[in-house]
């Protein structure tokens, strides 16, 4: 046997530690325990770089290079936000295949799937606002991702066609982030794609636009067909082309390295792969701690976020028939809503956006500045910041604060009680709304104080409208709290005043509300009620 | 060189970032078990929670289709439809028509596929189909949501019986109640209340203890080509048509004469035979006839 003259030279213990060391090697691809503990302390590496045969033999390593300049490893000059952007990625994937397992993409099951997946899938609720919030938070990382990029003038010779897969990622990220908004078949869903693809509609000529929405849709309106469309486009064929254009970008990336600071190089000149020896800074270990470290405490802040602070909206299941007021595109869309308010169609909808994304693409190229010093960039940093600036304010524009207000009680209502969602009313809940009939004129007080509240914004709402509408005039409301059902409150919003004719006007909207329900769907503390026992009676 | 004012951010140590790692874990882990520890408390109470929710939308689509037959509080309409409210309903119904399955599911077909059979059924209008699998308007989520509605009558229902709250007990005529007063299944006969007076056209009209006129005709409306009932003709506009309808008859003999004999004249394009023919039994003539002063007074009290 051939162990044995090993075992009688070496002694039994050495052997052990050995071939420990020996599987130790092969799990790391090439690095032995004791080249760890010398990583661990600070030691600086042997000659030839023993640290260095992970990167040819691990096949997840091999992308990565194996030094980069100390320049731009520092936080604050990439803020790590391609990594974070594609680290949101792989957490988007594994979420997201964790939720198809309990989804199917057809209307009659979809939505109730939703509910089963809240209220019957230990730690459901947590895997679906965790999707929520990736994706959410992946559309700002890399849009801040691209800001930055744009702010240290990187998308400089020879780094254009990174600039261009960049601009495509954004793109895919936007539309993977808004197929997967009509996957939950609830009412937010429904009417917020509605108003997106209705945007393909108006590509010129009619023939096209037609086209283009009815292969979106499947069909005249979304049903059955556009949510499998949508379904298949999130879950397969805009992954797979973020995918592709992933490993091009980051191919990019490493070929022509992280562009260096401005300061540190000459104008005109890049020498972002020319590292001087001191400057280096290996993958391993320190870049690797540095990344890895950086992605935990990210992962800890959004299981944080999510455990408390966010709540994925549901809204009720999506009818065809009914459009809830005030219905908004995704908030990264604003911008298009509010561009749509102030023009036509096709210019708003299509043509301004198809130009933006043409002009966006074409920076580099419009750019012949080849300095990356901010204050040769004057002209480029201005316009960015101007840009910018009416970006936010179209988002704002394409609120509902801005050109759609209804009538003055279908907004005093929906203030307080909206169609859908929350609203301070049911933020109260059902235990804080005392049975009667509550008239603003004799200005009511009942012994609860946060009903109270509710009333006196009632009034307030009502006296404002009146100040601010000329036809209404002598307005009051009346709100009934009735008991319909066991457990089940009645809700009557009466409104009245008098309309320029002189004419005795009214208005009202009745809702009910369950004890039971809770309304979490909108963000802020979660409520946590329910791990008190319920109060004895 | 000048640092920008962020550059707190970038921390260089590499077991600072190593601690912050295993700081952030550890938080991670927590926050983890907690949610595991709450996970059965959370799901009862999103169960809990959906359920109103459907309840809510249900209630919604009662006050939209089924107060006008089956009451506002669910007590029925006497001659019109049955009560649901009620502890009949509740303990009795499934076992005098032999159904086997669930309420929830008696209570959901019926909805979606209505009851077609008029076979000795003592109520006058059938009720419809309202599932879209069926031609009615309803998904089967709305089905399901009134049908959560209806059940949640049920903790009321079961108390009723007591003078407070009394049971609109209601055996059907289509299936004889096998509901027996010594068993204590069903609620001792008692000696019908005497009326104290002549009751007021509302009360016959529309009230608890009424005739359930306002199951089929509405007041609100006119009956025109373009808003017609859908079973009863409509009556905003009666003290005008009543006299035109029947060559010879005044309005208030021609009003008379349908309530006591429906069948004597028709309108046309409704069926006959669906308004009762007992109304001269059930209502004194001092009753019937402020019932007919009353459907033609144009500025009638509701």
């Amino acid at each position: 046997m051939a162990v044995q003259p090993e075992l009688e030279k070496k002694g039994f213990a050495q052997t052990v530690l050995d071939a420990a060391d020996d599987i130790f090697t092969r799990i790391t691809a090439g690095i032995p325990a004791g080249e760890v503990r010398r990583m661990l302390r600070g030691e600086a590496p042997g000659r030839p770089n023993p640290r260095l045969k992970p990167h040819s033999e691990a096949f997840l390593l091999h992308i990565k290079p194996t030094y980069y300049h100390e320049s731009v490893t520092r936080f604050t000059h990439t803020f790590r936000l391609g990594l974070l952007s594609t680290y949101l990625f792989f957490v988007e994937t594994i979420t997201g295949l964790i939720l198809m397992i309990w989804y199917a993409p057809t209307p009659e099951r979809a939505y109730t799937d939703m509910i089963r997946l809240l209220s019957n899938v230990p730690f459901g609720q947590l895997m679906r606002d965790l999707h929520r919030l990736g994706a959410e938070l992946m559309v700002l990382i890399v849009t801040a991702h691209m800001v930055r990029t744009y702010l240290t003038g990187s998308y400089k010779a020879p780094r254009q066609f990174t600039w261009f897969t960049g601009v495509i990622l954004l793109v895919v990220t936007l539309f993977l982030s808004f197929s997967g908004y009509l996957l939950p078949w609830d009412q937010l869903a429904f009417w917020a794609v509605t108003i997106g693809t209705s945007m393909a509609e108006a590509v010129p000529p009619k023939v096209v636009g037609e086209t283009v929405n009815l292969l979106a849709r499947g069909a005249p309106d979304i049903g059955a067909n556009g949510l499998m469309r949508f379904y298949l486009l999130h879950v397969l064929f805009l992954p797979l082309v973020l995918f592709l254009f992933f490993f091009v970008h980051y191919y990019k990336v490493v070929h022509f390295g992280i562009s260096l600071p401005s300061n540190e190089e000459e104008i005109g000149q890049d020498t972002a792969n020319k590292v001087p020896a001191d400057r280096r800074v290996y993958f391993l270990p320190d870049v690797m701690i540095d990344e890895a470290s950086f992605l935990i405490g990210f992962t800890a802040l959004m299981i944080v976020i999510t455990a408390f602070f966010f709540s994925a909206p549901l809204e009720s299941i999506a009818n065809p028939q009914s459009t809830p007021l005030h219905t908004v595109a995704p908030w990264y869309f604003y911008w298009l809503q509010g561009l749509l308010k102030i023009a036509d169609k096709t210019i708003a909808g299509v043509i301004l956006p198809g130009v933006l994304l043409v002009l966006l693409i074409a920076i580099p190229y419009l750019d012949r500045n080849p300095s990356r010093r901010g204050r040769d960039r004057r002209v480029a940093i201005i316009s960015g910041v101007v840009a910018g600036i009416v970006m936010i304010i179209l988002s704002w524009m394409g609120t509902p604060y801005y050109a759609v207000q209804g009538a003055p009680p279908v907004e005093i209502v929906q203030e307080l009680m909206p169609e859908e969602g929350m609203g301070p009313v049911r933020e109260i809940g059902y235990a804080h709304l005392p049975l009667g009939k509550y008239d603003t004129r004799e200005k009511p007080v009942t012994e609860d104080e946060e009903f109270n509240h509710i009333l006196h914004e009632f009034e307030a709402s009502i006296a404002a409208f009146e100040e601010k509408d000329p036809t209404f005039n002598q307005a009051y409301g009346v709100l009934s709290v009735t008991q319909e059902q066991p457990s089940l409150k009645r809700i009557t919003w009466e409104i009245f005043w008098i309309s320029p004719e002189g004419a005795q006007d009214k208005f009202v909207r009745t809702f009910f509300l369950h004890e039971n329900s809770l309304y979490w769907e909108q963000y802020g503390l979660k409520d946590f009620s329910f791990v008190r026992p319920p109060a004895q009676e | 060189m000048k640092r920008p004012w962020y550059s707190f951010l970038y921390v260089r140590s590499p077991l600072v970032k190593i601690g912050l790692g295993i700081v952030a874990v550890m938080v991670s882990i927590a926050v983890l078990l907690f949610l595991g520890v709450i996970e059965d408390r959370r799901m009862a109470a999103q169960t809990a929670n959906w359920d109103g929710r459907a309840i809510e939308k249900g209630a919604e689509i009662y006050a939209n289709n089924c107060y006008t037959c089956h009451g506002p509080d669910g007590k029925g309409l006497p001659g019109v439809a049955p009560a649901l409210h009620s502890k009949y309903f509740f303990t009795q119904r499934l076992k005098d028509v032999g159904w086997t399955g669930s309420l929830h599911d008696y209570v959901a077909s019926t909805v979606a596929a209505g009851r077609p059979s008029k076979v000795k059924s003592q109520w006058a209008q059938m009720m419809p189909t309202w599932s879209q699998r069926f031609g009615g308007p309803l998904r089967d989520d709305q089905v399901n949501n009134v049908t959560a509605f209806v059940l949640n009558w049920e903790a009321d229902a079961l108390t009723q019986g007591t003078p407070d709250n009394p049971d609109p007990w209601q055996p059907f005529q289509d299936a004889p109640s096998k509901a027996m007063a010594e068993d204590g299944s069903a609620p001792v006969a008692e000696a019908p209340v005497e009326p104290t007076g002549p009751r007021s056209p509302q009360e016959l009209f529309a009230g608890a203890n009424g005739m359930g006129c306002s199951g089929c005709h509405n007041l609100d409306l006119p009956q025109t080509a373009d808003s017609r009932g859908p079973v009863g003709p409509n009556m905003a506009n009666l003290y005008e048509t009543a006299g035109t309808r029947v060559p010879g008859e005044d309005a208030a003999t021609y009003i008379h004469n349908s309530i006591v004999a429906p069948n004597a004249y028709i309108s046309e394009g409704y069926m006959a035979g669906i308004m009762p023919q007992n109304f001269a039994e059930r209502m004194t003539e001092e009753e019937i006839n402020g019932l007919v002063q009353w459907l033609l007074d144009p500025n009638r009290q509701r």
